[in-house]
């Protein structure tokens, strides 16, 4: 049994209590009730294994109105086994949901890259599914700059 | 938004390979969450899902939200074992759908 | 031979040479271009109206401040200069944890942290390094008074300060300074900063690398084929840019690269996009004012066409070296209500971070304008960039066509000769 991370223990025991991961250090908080109730609904209340999935992201984003992310897994992409949705969450966004991606075994990999808004630094979460049900997540700190002058 | 979407993406390769494909789409992407002058909400309109065929197969599908920054840019693979057309569309909030085509020679 | 036929060989060889000479215009465009430069024409321009929207009305969604109160590069109008610090006020006592919010309060004119270091204020969220690192400064041995009158106006102490008169330009009371002052003495310790990215010492200077020219990277490519169409359509006599110009890509090779350009007829220094207004005006009867998306495709295009020419503008000409010396004085003046001159930040404290924000240097500013703007999903050309900067500052910008901005622009050129350049550019 593996050792459950807190975020894989608050999609086992969301019910209603909210709940605040640290992101960082325990100063960046992001409320992630809403985004653990969207990892929830994908899962079925199942656990997803941390790995398998790398995240391209800028350290620093120049600004939150388009900030460059990539999201590769590494799977087989066979009929028999292939990466088949993938969530992609944004914790510090007024909704965190940013984009459901499907794959197929045509998709050659799952692979993928977007543009993307964010309201504030904060985390990505992406959570894989594959074909066989299997489930992997992975997530990643993204700081969006602040202005020099106030604007 | 009339504007016509970019492509890039090769138009031959051997059978088997893997090939990236870049899509890039002109469209405000209102989330739904900005105000105008009077402090009105303006409503949502984005592109909320985008669909690659090929040969008349899915190969890969995204459901966007309004988090996907303006001009949507969507890269991904395709594996291609044979000649044929790649489909691309674009589904907006209202209904519309604005399609693209490329073909590929696979030998 | 005798001499008749060496005239006839000669006028023979003239013939053939003439003929060589009339191969090479056949190509009607490079035939006119010839043409016009042999006969010195001088461009139509209009030199009646003005170039963009009159009056002048702000852009949406930028602040609606007025702040006529204050200098602009146009006009003086800011109170002067304190000579004497002033007197503490009687029983004033400052409260550490309002101050604490209020150095990091960013609708104040970009908060204390844009410029300082200040130990924990604003959670050392990415602070600027402008200025000194303040975190140590309840240490320094100074006395109330002398942070107050600092944070009030520092000029009473330093006359080419890049600080803002924060108390004196109306920006914080009396006591908002004291409870700043109040903070400022709790600060005994260096910084901890939750990252090295949030150190500006540490923090890297941003590098772009980003492929402009590519049109899934940046959208500003789009306006070269808005241009290309744009070219062909007809104004209201009935003429189009095609008209006289039918082979772009070869007839403004290095156009854009010799521009801004002093023109005696408007007594100003134009611009490529004051150029496109009063030129299309003039000889089409098509109206493409400044900042208007037609006119920043076209300029974005003219400027396109030249990628890869070094900038080379008149610097020489009397006319371009008044405006030159014009510029230079500009880009020295305070402005706004923040009291900032072009060269406190782009050059005092230039390669240095304001906040989240890389200030850079002169040279290298101009090459990729017009340029796409990530944040804006937009292009501003370098008039709107000269806009925004006196806004940001909490001043009022002049109309994109204002004398002012082409002295400024053709000093800002002067130092970016031989920058080659690439546009459309992609920036935050």
């Amino acid at each position: 049994m593996r050792q459950l991370t807190r975020r894989q223990a608050v999609v086992l025991g969301a019910s209603g209590v909210v709940v605040a991961l640290a992101g960082w250090n325990g100063e960046v908080l992001a409320d992630t009730k809403a985004a653990a109730e969207e990892i929830a609904k994908f899962t079925g209340g199942k656990t997803a294994e941390k790995g398998k999935i790398a995240i391209e992201l800028p350290e620093i984003a120049e600004n939150g109105n388009t900030v460059p992310l990539s999201i590769t897994v590494d799977a087989p992409m066979t009929a028999e086994d292939h990466v088949s949705e993938v969530l992609v969450l944004a914790d510090g966004n007024p909704r965190p949901g940013v984009a459901r991606l499907q794959f197929t075994p045509l998709s050659g990999k799952a692979e993928a890259a977007v543009r993307i808004r964010l309201a504030t630094t904060q985390n990505i979460i992406v959570v894989a599914k594959t074909s066989k049900g299997a489930l992997f997540t992975e997530q990643k700190l993204v700081k969006v700059t602040i202005g020099g002058c106030g604007g | 938004m009339a504007e016509k979407p970019r492509l890039k993406l090769p138009s031959e390769a051997k059978k088997g390979d893997v090939i990236q494909i870049k899509t890039l789409i002109p469209h405000i992407m209102e989330s739904g969450q900005r105000k105008d002058k009077e402090g009105k909400v303006i409503p949502r309109k984005i592109i909320n899902t985008f669909v690659c065929e090929f040969n008349g197969k899915p190969v890969f599908t995204a459901n966007l939200e309004p988090a996907i920054a303006a001009n949507p840019y969507i890269q991904f693979s395709a594996k291609v074992d044979e000649s044929g057309t790649f489909k691309f569309s674009w589904k907006d909030d209202d209904g519309t759908v604005t399609t693209a085509e490329s073909k590929i020679t696979v030998a | 031979m005798t001499l008749g036929r060496i005239l006839t060989a000669g006028v023979a060889a003239a013939v053939v040479v003439v003929a060589g000479f009339a191969l090479q215009a056949n190509d009607p465009a490079v035939a006119k271009d010839k043409k016009a430069k042999a006969a010195k024409v001088v461009v139509p321009l209009d030199t009646k109206g003005d170039a963009s929207v009159r009056p002048w009305k702000r852009y949406d969604r930028w602040p609606t401040r007025d702040m006529a109160k204050y200098n602009t590069l146009a006009h003086l109008a800011s109170p002067p200069a304190p000579k004497e610090p002033r007197k503490l006020p009687e029983g004033l006592t400052g409260d550490p944890a309002k101050g604490a919010k209020l150095v990091a309060d960013r609708s104040r004119g970009g908060s204390c942290l844009a410029c300082h270091v200040m130990g924990p204020a604003g959670g050392a969220n990415l602070p600027g390094n402008v200025a000194p690192d303040l975190s140590e400064i309840g240490k320094a041995g100074r006395d109330d008074d002398y942070l107050f009158n600092y944070i009030n106006d520092a000029r009473v102490y330093n006359a080419e300060t890049v600080m803002p008169p924060w108390g004196s330009h109306g920006l914080f009371n009396d006591q908002e300074i004291m409870d700043m002052v109040a903070f400022l003495k709790t600060l005994t310790k260096p910084a901890v900063f939750k990252t090295e990215l949030d150190d500006p010492n540490k923090r890297p200077a941003p590098v772009e690398k980003r492929d402009n020219l590519d049109p899934l990277e940046n959208p500003g490519m789009w306006a070269v084929e808005k241009a290309q169409a744009m070219w062909k359509q007809a104004g209201a006599n009935g003429k189009s840019c095609n008209t006289c110009h039918s082979n772009p890509t070869a007839q403004f090779k290095t156009w854009a690269a010799s521009m801004p350009k002093w023109e005696p007829r408007l007594n100003k220094v134009l611009g490529v996009e004051e150029f496109i207004t009063r030129h299309a005006r003039a000889t089409m009867g098509t109206e493409w004012l400044m900042e208007t998306d037609d006119n920043r495709a076209m300029s974005v295009y003219l400027h396109f066409l030249a990628n890869g020419t070094p900038m080379q503008v008149d610097t020489t000409s009397p006319g371009a070296k008044a405006a030159i010396a014009r510029g230079e004085k500009l880009s020295h003046r305070k402005i706004g209500q923040l009291n900032m001159a072009c060269s406190d930040c782009h050059g005092i404290v230039a390669n240095h971070w304001i906040r989240g924000q890389w200030l850079g240097e002169p040279k290298g500013q101009l090459d990729h304008f017009p340029t796409w703007r990530t944040s804006l999903q937009t292009v501003w050309d370098i008039r709107q960039r000269f806009q925004w900067c006196s806004v940001n500052i909490r001043g009022d910008e002049l109309p994109p066509d204002a004398k002012e901005y082409g002295d400024l622009e053709l000093y800002l050129a002067s130092l970016n000769q031989g920058q080659k350049l690439s546009v459309p550019g992609i920036r935050h």
